[in-house]
């Protein structure tokens, strides 16, 4: 509650400002910080399972986040607290349905690497495609740590916290999965 | 070409190349801001019945452009009966269900969980499932098994209005209450013709009703049962999990609004006025608030 602080008229420049000033009611900078995570969060939530309804969890997620940002830990960092409600309301979603959450993305046309011949190119889009797959198949534990790690580059500090799971399982589901794509890439190549 | 490193390297590789659709990041920021700035006019329910009559008790605010299906025309089941809870309540949770189409896009989401609630209810099965009714200052507890929490945003309650709280003490019939602990409120809205007054400060809100009378509020709730304690010599009632929430408009006991998701909530009287403050998540800062409430 001692956050209940007076605004300041400038736009906030970094997420603490931001947050300190969204708590005294300032939806200008909470403006700001949804500007700023929007894209992340949309990207969170297509990627653990949301898919066309990405949007709508995102927006739930921001409204969520404002209405509990008493709860958000100052000392803390405002962008695993966030992704974690984005992974929350994406769980409750998938969860409600009954289905199977699906990782929603889709590969871009690549501009060839330097010295990449078309026929080199196919083949690392043909790559990526089978990776892509492999990872669509992985076991949901695996997957969403995977995701993290690497699709949305997160530290595993930051994907333990997302998923509200301890560092170590972090630790152990990423080198299960990992394992796991080593196999299926391999037998692919075969 | 798998080595360990390689395959991580060729993750973020993927990652990098993974495109997410999402809309500019401005629509968002305005698209939220719309949903948390307080309505001047009662946005559109998501899951409205079908309006053929108004009501004239519940003055609801027309002021700005009202979508078609709004509670600007608060809806009449003849059938409703003015108990709470009873048969019309659930043939009103079926007419939501028709109506269901009309409700936007974003509102579809929360449309399945609220589906599931109303069919919960709506089925002997869900009702055999309220194993106790309690009442308390104004607010009915049903425990049991509830359906499934109800999502989506809060609609406003009939007739919300952002006001001065000079303003509200005017037009209320009851005192308002103030906790010293909060400050003043960021914000204050009086709804439904003065009889429910609610204050604002980031991620908290209080409202306070006459409760002495009727039943203003119903909570579905499941375990952990509400917990009983006091502020000061009166009783109190702990809710310390989400549940939902619905709102019994004074016009009849039949609930326009829908169910709507409510975080943990401490409720207590003082003298006729009911309050209830949520969006504590602990007790002992819960009960600090309302001990200092003036």
């Amino acid at each position: 509650m001692e956050s209940l602080t007076t605004s300041a008229k400038e736009p906030p420049t970094d997420d603490d400002e931001a947050i300190t000033r969204s708590l005294a009611g300032d939806l200008d900078a909470y403006e700001v910080l949804v500007t700023r995570y929007s894209a992340l969060a949309h990207r969170t939530a297509a990627m653990l399972g949301a898919a066309d309804e990405a949007e709508d969890v995102v927006q739930e997620a921001f409204v969520k986040a404002y209405r509990h940002l008493v709860s958000f830990r100052r000392d803390a960092h405002f962008r695993p607290w966030l992704l974690r409600i984005v992974a929350n309301e994406t769980h409750n979603l998938t969860r409600s349905r009954g289905r199977r959450d699906r990782l929603a993305a889709r590969l871009t046309e690549t501009v060839p690497a330097q010295g990449e011949g078309p026929e080199e190119a196919a083949a690392a889009a043909d790559q990526r495609a089978r990776l892509l797959d492999a990872v669509r198949t992985l076991p949901e534990r695996e997957r969403e740590t995977v995701v993290c790690r690497y699709f949305l580059q997160l530290s595993e500090a930051e994907t333990a916290q997302v998923l509200d799971l301890p560092v170590g399982t972090v630790k152990s589901r990423t080198s299960r999965g990992l394992a796991r794509l080593r196999e299926e890439v391999a037998r692919d190549l075969t | 070409m798998t080595s360990p490193d390689d395959l991580e390297v060729q993750l973020l590789a993927l990652g990098r190349s993974l495109d997410v659709p999402s809309p500019p990041p401005a629509d968002v920021a305005r698209a939220v801001r719309t949903r948390l700035e307080p309505p001047l006019a009662p946005e559109t329910p998501a899951l409205e019945t079908p309006a053929p009559a108004t009501t004239p008790e519940t003055p609801t605010p027309e002021t700005t452009a009202p979508v078609p299906g709004t509670p600007a025309s608060g809806t009449r089941v003849p059938e409703a009966p003015a108990v709470p809870g009873g048969p019309g309540a659930l043939r009103r949770g079926w007419g939501a269900l028709r109506a269901g189409g009309r409700a936007r896009r974003r509102a579809a989401v929360a449309a399945v969980a609220i589906l599931a609630a109303l069919l919960l209810g709506a089925t002997p099965a869900g009702r055999a499932a309220v194993a106790e009714i309690l009442r308390f200052a104004g607010v009915e507890f049903r425990t049991g098994a509830p359906g499934p929490l109800p999502s989506g945003v809060p609609q406003p309650l009939p007739g919300e209005r952002r006001v001065t709280l000079e303003q509200a003490r005017e037009q209320v019939a009851f005192p308002i209450s103030l906790p010293a602990a909060l400050g003043d409120p960021t914000e204050v809205r009086v709804s439904d013709g003065g009889r429910v007054v609610s204050l604002f400060w980031p991620g908290l809100r209080l409202d306070e009703y006459d409760g002495s009378l009727h039943l203003v509020f119903r909570k579905e709730l499941g375990p952990p049962w509400p917990q009983e304690t006091g502020v000061g010599a009166a009783t109190a009632q702990w809710i310390p999990v989400h549940h939902g929430l619905t709102y019994l408009p004074r016009s009849g006991g039949q609930a326009v609004i829908r169910p709507r998701p409510a975080g943990p909530t401490l409720i207590w009287q003082r003298e006729r006025v009911g309050l209830r403050l949520e969006g504590v998540g602990e007790l002992s800062r819960a009960l600090e608030i309302a001990r200092s409430v003036r």
